[in-house]
């Protein structure tokens, strides 16, 4: 495709690199956080960081959605899933996330109506196919599917489906930005912007990390031609001293975003006070839930959850990867215990993982000769 | 983004062509390049970028099109 082929093209991404070099300033070092697991996959997928000079260092951030949800969420999805009556579907890469009684794939095993859908509007299809089971749908991810979640509540409505709910964890990305720029242990100097979630929430919602926290932001495509646009583009702030929301990805992201996405989300969802998210611990006004009007579409409000809080596994290092503390390969048991095959932390689980893309791509001897231990 | 990333899950979506127009959904197309997911078709709603033509390029994300794409 045209589109796809524009933005692959090997001669360009050499000229890029070019260009990115002769930015470098001798001497320095340029810590820039890609905050979104689509971008960590594509660095990894496109060899991006082969491309850079050393004194560049990428830190994958806190946006794979699958990886941030704290263990006890996923045990009370399994908890729901088991109940008779249930149809629980859910996204694939959930299926196979660890709990502290196995992943909901042995809940599937062990005889729980598990189903996998590519969309929420699949399940509420489902709803009106079993009328006589309770259909659930693990709602996760962040502002880039929640418009879907929240269309298919409307649709719910509309319809009268009294057999369908949701397990909402959907999470917001802005929040956990601020944690982290708050965070003592992490020095970074810019940010890749996530490019589906601002297509929803805009480039505004970002100008905070800009105006308060003086470090420039540039919201970026997922081709190899974007991301090293984009790192270009932050290069550039940096070292003409300025600091910006920029837009790389014209070609979907506006200032304001979706104006209608936002209002289906705001008509049928609302903030919660606080939220869990592995590794960055409970942070304010960072996560969405059902709003009382369609609380008979809320999983949490229609079954009795046990709501415990887990700790992760004393090996895993998924708190440190998600916070840009620790990079994957230097986690105890990456590709020993830890493997996509089987996984103790959520970071090898998703393909937006870190771990999972480092994992996937082979790329761990070369960044181990790059960087000494 | 392609179709050896999750497609529904985080913040992956991808670029598709409108083919059919249904009322308030419409079938998309994967262009052929974009590896596994070329020449797939889905039904995507499409209230949030309505009104649709056929041919567009819609951003789509876990049956729903976010955004068109402008070249």
């Amino acid at each position: 495709m045209k589109h796809l082929s524009e933005y692959r093209s090997g001669e360009i991404a050499a000229g890029l690199a070019e260009r990115i070099a002769a930015l470098v300033e001798p001497g320095s070092s340029y810590k820039l956080m890609e905050i979104c697991g689509g971008h960590t996959h594509a660095i990894y997928r496109h060899g991006i960081e082969d491309l850079l000079p050393a004194e560049v260092q990428l830190v994958h951030g806190p946006g794979c959605p699958v990886c941030v949800i704290p263990m006890g969420r996923q045990d009370d999805a399994i908890a729901i899933a088991e109940q008779d009556g249930v149809i629980f579907t859910t996204f694939a890469d959930m299926l196979r996330v660890p709990a502290t009684n196995g992943s909901l794939l042995d809940a599937k095993a062990r005889g729980a109506d598990v189903r996998m859908v590519y969309s929420p509007l699949d399940a509420l299809r489902l709803a009106r196919e079993n009328p006589d089971r309770q259909v659930v749908f693990f709602a996760i991810g962040f502002e880039t599917t929640a418009p879907s979640t929240a269309l298919t509540l409307l649709r719910a409505g509309a319809e009268g489906a009294n057999n369908f709910s949701i397990f909402c964890n959907h999470v917001l990305v802005p929040p956990p930005l601020r944690a982290i720029l708050d965070a003592p242990d992490l020095q970074l100097d810019g940010f890749i912007g996530p490019g589906h979630v601002s297509t929803v929430i805009g480039t505004q919602p970002y100008e905070f990390i800009a105006s308060e926290y003086r470090k420039p932001v540039v919201v970026a495509g997922f081709e190899p031609l974007d991301v090293l646009q984009s790192i270009y583009m932050l290069l550039r702030q940096l070292t003409e001293g300025r600091c910006e929301v920029e837009n790389q990805y014209v070609r979907v992201v506006r200032r304001e975003g979706n104006e209608r996405a936002l209002a289906v989300i705001e008509e049928t969802m609302e903030v919660r006070d606080t939220f869990e998210w592995r590794g960055l611990g409970f942070i304010e006004r960072s996560a969405l839930g059902v709003r009382e009007r369609w609380g008979q579409f809320d999983a949490e409000r229609r079954f009795e959850l046990p709501g415990t809080r887990v700790a992760d596994p004393p090996a895993c290092q998924c708190g440190e990867v998600l916070r840009g503390a620790l990079r994957p390969w230097e986690c105890k048991v990456f590709g020993t215990a830890c493997t996509p095959e089987r996984p103790i932390g959520t970071c090898m689980v998703s393909s937006e993982g870190a771990c999972a893309a480092y994992y996937n791509y082979g790329r761990l001897e070369r960044r181990s000769e790059r960087t000494p231990a | 983004m392609d179709a050896c990333s999750c497609i529904t899950c985080g913040d992956v979506a991808i670029v598709a062509r409108v083919v059919e127009l249904r009322g308030q959904s419409a079938v998309v197309e994967c262009d052929p390049p974009s590896r596994g997911a070329g020449g797939a078709r889905e039904e995507v709603a499409v209230e949030l970028v309505a009104p649709v033509e056929l041919g567009e390029q819609l951003l789509c994300h876990a049956g729903v099109a976010l955004e068109r794409v402008v070249q």
